[in-house]
């Protein structure tokens, strides 16, 4: 089964190091959305099917708390995992995040297999090797 | 700055450039980063939490590239890396800041960290910054790279 990612976050050049790693790490992708903030965010999750949200957390316009803030409000949204990609290390942001429904955290740096990992756990796809 | 902070500054500085941009830092002297370019990049940053502070990374225009090709696994005349020289600049500035609050603080304590913001600097702003008592100097590679750290509580 591949998937349909969608990457938040207001670099460029993260959202296209993100892209890559899920093709090094082999994670079979259907089609990868991209947006350059929160709101741009729940607007590709109301437009697309989406089955996985990689997002960062300090952005303009909306930041990732407030977007998965407005999923957790929405009957459809909530059910769709959020993966937090971000710099910051605090594990009282983390819980905080986690009690807000996000899925997982990966601090970057990070490597392909962190990120394969956490793919794994959260839609349970199984190593075949 | 702090001895020990600074030690610390380094320590992060060259793990991040590594294994973010796969290039290879150490700490330099004021005599190796004096001459260094015409044309520099600053990506700057500010952070709130416990204590509050502002990081900032200064890197010869021609470096830029160099950094987005790494980062992105491609060649340096991608027209990728063309655009996004700076975007790379401000991601490297960003795991930097995370990883030393995180490195300084520990794990508890929440901040607050700003978008990254870019500006030029020419040679006499080079000269400047190579004087105040927040800079680090590096050698990226054998490019001299400055990082600016100051914050609240690094007192002595």
């Amino acid at each position: 089964m591949a998937f349909n990612i969608l990457v938040v976050d207001d670099s460029a050049t993260v959202r296209a190091v993100i892209a890559k790693t899920l093709e090094i790490a082999e994670v079979p992708v259907n089609e990868l959305y991209q947006a350059a903030d929160g709101q741009e965010g729940l607007d590709a999750l109301n437009e697309h099917w989406i089955d996985l949200v990689f997002a960062d957390i300090n952005m303009p316009v909306m930041t990732g708390i407030e977007m998965v803030e407005k999923m957790a409000a929405d009957g459809l949204l909530k059910t769709i995992p959020v993966v937090i990609v971000s710099t910051e290390g605090s594990a009282t942001r983390i819980e905080q995040l986690k009690a807000k429904g996000v899925s997982a955290y990966i601090r970057k740096p990070f490597t392909p297999e962190a990120l394969k990992n956490v793919v794994d756990e959260i839609v349970g796809v199984q190593d075949e090797g | 700055m702090r001895a020990d902070r600074k030690e610390l500054v380094g320590e992060v500085f060259c793990d991040v450039f590594e294994k973010v941009a796969f290039m290879f830092g150490e700490e330099a002297g004021r005599e190796e980063l004096s001459e260094a370019a015409t044309e520099f990049i600053q990506a700057a940053m500010s952070f709130k939490g416990p204590f509050e502070g502002n990081l900032a990374i200064v890197v010869p225009d021609e470096m830029c590239p160099e950094i987005a090709a790494n980062v992105l696994g491609m060649d340096l005349d991608d027209e990728i890396v063309k655009d996004q020289a700076t975007d790379a600049l401000k991601e490297v500035l960003n795991v930097i800041c995370g990883n030393l609050l995180t490195e300084i603080a520990g794990e508890e304590p929440i901040f607050d960290l700003s978008v990254p913001l870019i500006s030029k600097i020419d040679e006499a702003g080079w000269a400047a910054i190579l004087d105040r008592p927040d800079a680090v100097g590096f050698l990226v590679d054998e490019t001299p790279v400055v990082l600016m750290f100051s914050s609240e509580d690094d007192i002595g």
